[in-house]
């Protein structure tokens, strides 16, 4: 594994970020600080995001759109 | 009931009562601080977009955010579900914020964009809430105040002719800008506000108050609020005022004199400076910083920034920090140290200040005499060119405009 990127927090949450060497491309690895969960981004989901319009963004941010969802 | 105040404050007297009443404090909120226009915070402390800053409006905690689309945004810091904090964080970058409560979750807008387990409420989406927010909002210069009334007098009308000592700090910048980033050091006083909006151009207390950072300094400002001093106070109506310390300056005619320095040891600067303005360069370096007191709130102290925030009637927290001018980094390093000098933790100019203040707040609770005397130097006031009530260095014509327009806005 690479060096670690550093963390990116506010009050409201806290990721750990680094680029992970392990698998055939390099790829970003993101910790929730606070859960400790983890999730891998490749390049192309990288891109993605990059692209991805405002308002999508804002819909994932509805803490209803997954996280806390109903049943 | 509401005390007369046309009883309470006459043309060379005010009387105790106006320093220790809790009535009177509520009905100043009310009037003063909840209706007219409030200095809230500089654009430059949410200079990006997701920037928010916690600011206040006397015991309002309000936040001071910029959206993706570059405005910026005047909102209350209380959830609209249960009412908590939604931020505690003086400062932070976060296009959206979630209250740790319940999850209720905000654009920086203020807009309510989502809430955990929706079908309690019918579904997503059903719910027409969102952060409160300050129903007026006005920038001059990248100072950005606020105002509780829907209606009223515009920002220019209430700054009237103070809004040139805010344009003349900022032609201090070779960018015509000046940046809050110094960071804010807080000091609580336990001292009714309006001790320390009528001390911040009271030239008659710095010889006194003062004296041991000025021999230590070896400064000379001592002596411009002297009944030698050519400085004058200014009412500039609306409760603000000045003491304006240029014909001192203008005597003086060396650039950056007013600063305690000289051209040849701030050369970028100077360079910099004739650079942006060409000949009228020399007087803006010559003349120096505006010494104003901007009602209800904001201080600045030449090279500082003071904002008032009261909390009751016997408590209050001055926010402080170093004026930082854009493009000048020579004077910004020696702005900040004399700043932490002056009013930094261990710094000898507030704490006597302070120490004043809270004295003065005992003092006025004692039962006899009932009044304050602000009549000096009334005898020889004099209307300037502008129709301005001008009085001499160390008269108290700015607090008389201060508690002239208080009568106004409290009748």
């Amino acid at each position: 594994m690479l060096p670690r990127i550093g963390i990116v927090s506010n009050e409201f949450a806290a990721v750990a970020v680094d680029v992970d060497a392990a698998a055939n491309s390099p790829r970003l690895r993101l910790e929730d600080r606070r859960t400790g969960r983890v999730r891998y981004l490749d390049a192309l989901e990288l891109e993605t995001l990059v692209w991805l319009p405002e308002g999508n963004l804002r819909q994932l941010l509805d803490p209803s759109a997954d996280r806390w969802r109903d049943g | 009931m509401s005390p007369s105040y046309d009883e309470l404050i006459r043309s060379d007297r005010v009387h105790g009562s106006l320093y220790t009443s809790p009535e009177i404090f509520a009905d100043e909120l009310a009037r003063i601080w909840y209706s007219s226009w409030v200095y809230v915070g500089h654009v430059s402390e949410i200079a990006n977009p997701g920037d928010y800053v916690r600011k206040n409006i006397g015991p309002q905690d309000v936040i001071m955010s910029r959206s993706a689309d570059g405005e910026v945004h005047l909102l209350l810091n209380r959830c609209a579900h249960r009412g908590n904090l939604v931020c505690e964080a003086d400062a932070g970058n976060s296009s959206s914020f979630r209250c740790p409560y319940h999850g209720w979750t905000y654009r920086n807008s203020g807009e309510l964009l989502g809430y955990p387990f929706p079908e309690g409420y019918g579904g997503r989406g059903k719910l027409d809430l969102g952060l409160g927010r300050v129903p007026r909002m006005a920038v001059h210069q990248g100072f950005v105040f606020g105002s509780f009334a829907p209606d009223g007098i515009s920002l220019a009308e209430h700054l009237g002719d103070a809004a040139g000592e805010i344009d003349r700090l900022v032609h201090l910048s070779p960018e015509g800008e000046i940046e809050i980033s110094a960071g804010w050091l807080k000091h609580r006083a336990r001292a009714n506000w309006k001790l320390l909006a009528e001390n911040e151009t009271d030239g008659y207390h710095p010889q006194f108050v003062h004296a041991s950072i000025f021999s230590v300094a070896e400064s000379g400002i001592g002596a411009l609020y002297s009944e030698k001093s050519e400085a004058v106070t200014r009412a500039f109506g609306h409760g603000h005022s000045e003491n304006d310390l240029r014909p001192e300056f203008r005597r003086l005619g060396t650039p950056l004199g007013w600063f305690g320095t000289t051209e040849e040891r701030m050369p970028d600067y100077v360079a910099a400076m004739r650079g942006a303005y060409g000949e009228a360069a020399q007087e803006i370096l010559v003349e120096g910083a505006p010494h104003v007191m901007i009602f209800p709130n904001l201080f600045i102290a030449e090279i500082q920034m003071f904002t008032i925030q009261p909390l009751a009637h016997d408590l209050t927290v001055q926010h402080v920090t170093a004026v930082q001018l854009k493009g000048a980094p020579e004077m910004n390093r020696r702005m900040l140290q004399q700043c932490v000098g002056s009013v930094g933790p261990a710094g000898l100019l507030l704490a006597d200040d302070t120490e004043m203040y809270e004295r003065n707040q005992v003092g006025v609770a004692e039962l006899r005499p009932e009044w304050l005397d602000v009549r000096r130097g009334a005898h020889r006031e004099y209307v300037d060119e502008r129709g301005l009530t001008v009085g001499g260095a160390t008269d108290e014509t700015a607090m008389r405009g201060f508690w002239s327009h208080y009568r106004d806005v409290m009748a």
